[in-house]
């Protein structure tokens, strides 16, 4: 389970400085501190950033908007951004949804603000905002799975997934080093998982089919990296198929 | 002897007068035998469904030659083609022609007739009537001659009118014995046939015929004959010329006395027949006169009317315009109306939101002057301990003014965020929320106080309530109910914030205390529109600001705000925020 990578975009230290407190406090990384743009842009394409703390004026000049406008036009360049401001100023945010998805901070802002804050974003940006009816504390990405753990945020490799087990409304999530429980349903992680790496196997199992090292048929079995066996039901036999059978 | 020459040709002169005014009646009784009469009849009964040709039977017999023609063409343009019926149109068109005088056009009209016609003779004899007319005697004897030739011609043959038509041109081109002969022949079946008018005719061109010769023996019986047969007739140009003839003859017979009595009845003749065309006359242009004027006073008439129309129309056009600008000044006058009541009760409602902006303005300042003055009476007090190195007041004094400075900020924010709204400057988006989200970071923030006046705080919103709302107007309504819960309550007091009813499409979420409450009236002062009255009980009561603020953005989240208070047991604030977008 890694960290999350944070850049902050702000001019003045006194404000910048608290903000790296709570983050570094609640497990996230920051790469960064930009006070202008262009050291913005050359931090965000210097490092691996999944989100982006935005203060839309440095220096009296909405430069913040500028950049997240200059980063929502690169193709595949764009990450969860969060604008900090002072002010509601309509004229102000009229700009700034143009670079919808996006999240704001209202200054002053205690720590589960900025927390929940960064949460709405990468709901936002992925597209998963809750529905009323469900509750779920994990977000997935292209190639990352983001879990939410209490206040903070956690992210894993949706390559290092071995597989998952489904119990009633909850996850398993096994990777070749941990084990977490995530809560979604079984239909949105089999919607968003890429169905080229991952199948199922039986109406509890998805199994990411690099991790496989063996199928038993005749045991309905299969076997996996890290010594992990995952039933095969006949349902989902046809699975098979899709390899080369030497 | 010269008186004799002189005579003579008198009586010339009379005769070519007699002949040319004798040969009309004559060809117009040639048609009217009896068997093409009963030919036509038959036809008629044969096509009885054929009503223009009865019609034209009917005219035809009647002799009116008009109406003979026009049902005769009219029949000619019917859908029925027969060819029997179209040769009897034709022949009673020709015959009618020949009447009216337009020989040409009768011509053509027998023309017409197909050759299979049962009445070939009729035809050639009306042909050579038309030639007589026009004075070609030997054309017309020639079509006489031949229907004496054929065997026929003794059938459906007016023979006496035939017989005097065929001496007749033999009288013109002066063959006496021919005509002598054929006009005797006429003559005898006349009598025979007791024709009077016919009679008197032929005895009338016996006696010019015979004249001619200066057979006057054989002549003057025959004009007296005639003269005889012309008192019984009612003819009266017949009259007058037998009268004319005897006495053309008593003159050359010298019986004066006697001429000069038939001239006087031929005058009268004359002169009676002279009276009755002058009256036609006279009538007839009586009749033009009159119509004339009637014609005059229907132009008039009509100018008048063009004249009444126009005047008419004039006047319509006049209302209608007076009408069209009545209507658009009652109209813009109904505009302007409308207009000035909404500029007075927008004045109005100006007015009164400028009364309460200076309300506020005047609260708030008072709150500031006081809060500030507060704070400056608290930092001499700090110099004053710092200076006597008093260190233990330090700390309470320091917190005072933290709490000051916080409630100042409250303030400050408040009307900052009021006069936004009343701007329409803020931003403002609804977006799902978690509920609790909410509820924690706001409380995270009036944490320290309520621990400092040990107040316990019960949160038990939970995690899966979530309202479409805008965050940051919630946060500030959130804000100010619990800044109001933790001012109304004294220590060891309970908050506790908790949600009633989740059921769409409202979610009430309560911010209880056990405070010190409030008593209706003035709960229903701060449900209601005003701000609080600056001066009474300063400490607690506050500009009712917040409430205000609170009210109106939880209305513009579309939800509505409730309070249930009992004096000194605490209060209820219910937020009901909406479910669903």
């Amino acid at each position: 389970m890694e960290s999350i990578n944070v850049l902050i975009i702000e001019d003045k230290p006194e404000e910048s400085g608290p903000l790296q407190e709570v983050l570094l406090r609640n497990n996230y990384h920051v790469v960064g501190v930009a006070p202008t743009y262009n050291e913005a842009l050359t931090l965000f394409y210097a490092n691996p950033v999944d989100i982006v703390i935005i203060d839309i004026f440095l220096d009296g000049k909405p430069d913040g908007i500028t950049f997240a406008e200059t980063i929502t036009i690169v193709p595949n360049a764009s990450k969860p951004f969060v604008f900090l401001t002072f002010s509601k100023d309509r004229q102000v945010f009229e700009r700034a949804k143009l670079t919808h998805p996006f999240s704001f901070l209202m200054k002053p802002y205690n720590e589960l603000e900025v927390l929940y804050a960064i949460e709405m974003a990468v709901e936002k940006f992925y597209s998963q905002a809750h529905s009323a009816s469900e509750n779920q504390n994990a977000i997935l990405s292209r190639d990352y799975l983001f879990i939410k753990k209490k206040n903070s945020l956690k992210k894993i490799l949706v390559t290092d997934i071995t597989y998952i087990e489904v119990e009633e409304r909850y996850c398993n999530v096994i990777t070749s080093e941990e084990k977490f429980v995530i809560q979604i349903s079984l239909t949105k992680i089999l919607e968003l998982l890429d169905p080229a790496k991952f199948t199922r196997t039986h109406r509890n199992y998805i199994v990411n089919t690099e991790k496989i090292t063996e199928i038993v048929v005749a045991d309905n079995l299969i076997l996996l990296q890290g010594n992990h066996k995952v039933t095969l039901s006949d349902t989902y036999k046809d699975f098979i198929n899709q390899f080369r059978i030497l | 002897m010269n008186n004799c020459i002189l005579n003579n040709l008198f009586k010339k002169c009379s005769i070519l007068f007699f002949l040319l005014f004798f040969a009309f009646p004559l060809i117009a009784k040639v048609s009217s035998r009896y068997a093409f009469k009963i030919e036509i009849y038959r036809i008629e009964q044969h096509f009885s469904s054929e009503v223009n040709f009865k019609k034209a039977h009917y005219y035809y017999l009647k002799g009116d030659w008009d109406s003979t023609l026009v049902y005769c063409m009219r029949q000619l343009n019917s859908p029925n083609k027969n060819i029997l019926l179209h040769d009897y149109c034709h022949v009673m068109r020709g015959m009618g022609l020949i009447n009216k005088g337009l020989y040409l056009e009768a011509q053509k009209e027998f023309s017409f007739v197909s050759k299979s016609f049962p009445f070939r003779n009729k035809i050639k004899i009306a042909k050579g009537i038309i030639a007589l007319k026009q004075n070609n005697f030997s054309k017309a004897l020639i079509f006489f001659e031949g229907v004496q030739e054929k065997k026929s011609y003794y059938f459906y043959i007016d023979k006496s009118s035939f017989y005097h038509n065929i001496g007749l041109c033999y009288f013109h081109t002066k063959q006496f014995n021919k005509a002598e002969k054929y006009l005797l022949k006429g003559v005898n079946l006349q009598l025979a046939e007791k024709d009077t008018l016919e009679m008197t005719i032929s005895y009338m061109d016996l006696a010019n015929l015979y004249y001619e010769q200066y057979k006057d023996q054989k002549a003057i019986p025959y004009f007296e004959k005639a003269y005889r047969l012309s008192k019984k007739t009612n003819n009266f140009e017949l009259r007058k010329n037998a009268a004319l003839n005897m006495a053309v003859v008593e003159e050359n017979r010298k019986n004066l006395p006697r001429a000069l009595a038939y001239r006087k009845e031929f005058e009268q003749w004359k002169d009676s027949l002279n009276d009755q065309n002058k009256v036609w006359a006279v009538a007839e242009t009586e009749k033009k006169y009159a119509i004339t004027q009637k014609q005059k006073e229907i132009n008039l008439l009509e100018a008048e009317n063009k004249l009444k129309i126009a005047e008419r129309n004039g006047f319509l056009i006049t209302a209608v315009l007076l009408l069209l600008l009545f209507g658009a000044g009652i109209y813009f006058y109904r505009q302007k109306i409308k207009q000035n009541a909404v500029i007075a009760a927008q004045k109005e409602r100006l007015d009164q939101l400028n009364a309460a902006k200076d309300q506020l303005f005047s609260i708030v300042s008072h709150d500031l002057r006081s809060s500030v003055n507060a704070l400056k009476t608290s930092n001499g007090k700090l110099l004053d301990s710092l200076a006597s190195k008093n260190y233990s007041q330090l700390d309470s004094l320091l917190h005072a003014n933290s709490s000051i400075a916080n409630g100042t900020y409250n303030l400050l924010d408040n009307l900052l965020n009021w006069a936004m709204l009343q701007t329409r400057q803020h931003y403002f988006h609804q977006e799902p929320h978690r509920l609790s989200a909410i509820a924690q970071q706001v409380a995270y923030n009036y944490a320290p106080l309520m621990e400092e006046k040990n107040i316990r705080f019960e949160s038990t919103v939970p995690p899966d309530v979530f309202v479409h709302v805008d965050l940051d107007s919630v946060k500030i309504i959130l804000r100010n109910v619990l800044d109001n819960a933790i001012k109304f309550s004294k220590e060891n007091d309970t908050i506790r914030m908790y949600v009633q009813h989740r059921e769409t499409p409202f979610c009430d979420l309560v911010v209880e205390d056990t405070g010190a409450g409030m008593p209706a009236d003035v709960r229903d002062g701060l449900l209601g529109t005003a701000f609080s009255i600056p001066g009474s009980h300063r400490e607690s009561t506050g500009t009712g600001l917040g409430m205000q603020l609170c009210k109106s953005l939880v209305a513009k989240n579309g939800g509505h705000l409730a309070i249930e208070s009992h004096l000194g047991l605490g209060t209820k604030i219910i937020v009901s925020l909406p479910v669903n977008p």
